[in-house]
């Protein structure tokens, strides 16, 4: 029992970081259209940033704040390179956002090298009801429900937010009222940014990452987003909580290396199962 | 590689009519291609031929490639998984005792079939889905064939015997290179074939509109899945040649990075033409080469070639993508056509 509650945990806490890469390819998806690859290599470079600010000195708190300010704007700079250009189609963007990803590797290894690299967390780990949890995942599922509640808000109350939900929903409407959809592109690009950048800072102290680790958190990201079409935050939050949780007890009681091959497989026939119920003419219809 | 020297200019993007002309300059080009590739391994320095193999096959890839993103607008991220298949299949075959040339044939046909089965699926997908599905494929893949006993785990398959076809036995790195020509030449002839005829058309059709192809009467999921195990089939053919020349395959041979990096030279050449994938390949390949010298110049550091490769990778695709949408040789040819437009034409 207590193993179980040790996996649940540490798997809801990895779902969480998930959660947060995936609610930044929503955000970026619902505005702009463009399904962004390089959604993983935001993270990379937020973990990469906290641990060198921390290294530097700066105190834990404003190190992972100044890492995840330093993800959002790579984020903004993605977000230029993708969308800048008029007329740049959606799939298009995809391809360069995968070249902003290669772009990324060599900027990556000139700084920080190309071995894995960890930094230090909430150290030391709590007993809850027998089972030993790393205090870090705690501090993980407690920011990532601070974060989902804050940006419910944000969605919700602000201006800004709203105007990002009306380009989400119809482009042509929200420009007649004086939206720039190009703009909003960028604050969800930047967003994004932010979002993945914050996943990578809570997420590296659990598992070390390196130069080249986005590729799988590009996927698990997006398989949780995919569940709900890339466009409803609340549901990716639930399809990435399944999946850690899923890796989590995989890694538990069967193989860790076979982890990932669950998580692909769970989002190959969840992608399947969306897929069989819409017909082409709907896919055709929603270009 | 018998490239026919009757050109129909490949169609750039849109789909316009190809025009039957008379040999003019682009028949010229492809007969000089031809006779520089069938020269090249004999005057190459030594050193040079291993690049110029590896060069032909991942041509061989591309145009597969090429095929199925420009052609078919089907996305695939994961091509390298096909050139695995194909080199391990060869790989076992040959190591079990098999004649080496059964292990030629099967790579291929392995490949192909494999993509047939993985295709019915997951051709449902389209788009940046099929992309990330195809990534999966292979990611899977590669995690359970690093783990496998039978597939030699991480360490892979080592000492896999030199190709032997009706006793003659490939051992020169030149013997390799006019192999991955014919096998290039044999990609190239079938593609050809397909792509100026009635299911090419068929093929263009659905990667504009499904809906519209299939009212027309297009039998649009049995053309999607045959043009997947077909390009997947090239990538086998590689694959196989791949293991003979090297002699040992491992996980780390074909890497989600050789997947990305078929697609850059799809997308620098120009998708859904020939000699985009050839032109694709080739800068990809000889711009890596030269980089790799650069980067292990003395007084560089250990980093540098890994480093300046992503840079390039990235900022060609980025440019690329935003600048030349449809490639380098599309691109080429409709500033060509501009150029002759221009001028008063004689008669």
């Amino acid at each position: 029992m207590s193993a179980f509650l040790q996996y649940l945990i540490s798997g809801v806490a990895t779902g969480c970081g998930f959660a947060l890469l995936a609610s930044g390819l929503v955000a970026i998806h619902r505005v702009t259209r463009v399904v962004n690859f390089a959604q993983g290599m935001f993270a990379v470079v937020g973990g990469m940033a906290a641990g060198s600010l921390l290294g530097a000195g700066l105190p834990h708190g404003a190190a992972e704040a100044a890492a995840v300010v330093v993800a959002g704007a790579v984020g903004l700079a993605v977000g230029a390179a993708a969308t800048g250009r008029r007329g740049t189609s959606p799939q298009s963007a995809l391809i360069v956002t995968l070249g902003v990803g290669f772009l990324a590797y060599a900027v990556e290894i000139m700084i920080w090298g190309d071995n894995p690299r960890s930094h230090a967390g909430l150290g030391g780990s709590a007993t809850v009801f027998g089972a030993h949890v790393q205090r870090q995942s705690f501090l993980v599922i407690g920011v990532a429900a601070a974060v989902f509640a804050l940006l419910a808000l944000f969605f919700g109350r602000t201006y800004t937010g709203k105007a990002l939900s009306a380009c989400a929903s119809n482009p042509y409407a929200a420009r007649t009222l004086g939206i720039d959809p190009l703009k909003m592109g960028l604050v969800a690009f930047a967003l994004g940014g932010m979002l993945g950048g914050l996943a990578g800072v809570l997420l590296t102290p659990l598992q070390p990452i390196s130069y080249n680790s986005d590729v799988l958190l590009i996927t698990n990201g997006f398989a949780a987003a995919v569940l709900g079409g890339l466009n409803r935050p609340v549901v990716a939050l639930a399809g990435a909580l399944t999946l850690g949780v899923a890796e989590a007890m995989v890694a538990g009681y069967g193989e860790a290396s076979y982890q990932t091959v669950v998580a692909l497989a769970l989002m190959l026939a969840i992608m399947m199962v969306r897929a069989s119920r819409r017909t082409a003419l709907q896919e055709e219809a929603a270009r | 590689m018998s490239v026919s020297v009757r050109k129909n200019r490949p169609a750039a993007g849109a789909a316009a009519p190809a025009s039957r002309r008379r040999p003019g300059p682009g028949a010229l080009a492809a007969a000089a291609v031809a006779a520089a590739a069938l020269l090249a391994p004999a005057v190459l320095p030594a050193t040079q031929v291993s690049v110029y193999v590896l060069l032909l096959l991942s041509a061989t890839v591309v145009v597969g490639l090429s095929m199925l993103m420009g052609y078919a607008g089907q996305v695939s991220l994961g091509q390298a998984s096909f050139t695995m298949i194909g080199g391990y299949t060869a790989a076992l075959t040959a190591t079990h005792g098999l004649p080496t040339w059964l292990g030629l044939l099967l790579a291929p046909a392995a490949a192909a079939a494999c993509a047939a089965l993985v295709g019915v699926p997951l051709l449902r997908l389209r788009g940046h889905q099929l992309a990330f599905a195809t990534l999966a494929i292979q990611l899977i893949l590669l995690s359970l064939v690093g783990r496998q006993e039978w597939t030699g785990g991480d360490i892979g398959l080592q000492g896999v015997p030199r190709l032997r076809i009706a006793g003659y036995e490939f051992a020169s790195e030149v013997s390799y290179a006019y192999l991955a020509l014919a096998a290039l030449g044999l990609v190239v002839l079938v593609t050809r074939h397909i792509v100026t005829s009635r299911p090419g058309r068929g093929l263009r059709a659905l990667a504009t509109s499904e809906v519209a192809a299939a009212s027309s009467g297009v039998p649009v999921a049995v053309y999607k899945q045959a043009v997947f195990s077909l390009s997947a089939g090239f990538a086998g053919l590689a694959g196989g040649v791949y293991a003979f020349y090297i002699g040992y395959v491992a996980p780390g041979s074909f890497p989600v990075l050789l997947s990305f990096e078929y697609v850059v030279m799809v997308v620098v050449g120009g998708a859904g033409t020939i000699w985009g994938a050839l032109a694709g390949a080739t800068a990809i390949t000889l711009l890596l080469q030269l980089l790799n010298d650069i980067g292990t110049r003395e007084g560089m550091p250990a980093s540098a070639p890994a480093v300046l490769s992503y840079a390039v990778y990235g900022l060609l695709l980025i440019a690329v993508v935003l600048f030349l949408p449809k490639g380098l040789v599309p691109s080429a040819a409709a500033w060509w056509d501009r150029r002759t437009a221009s001028k008063p034409t004689e008669g």
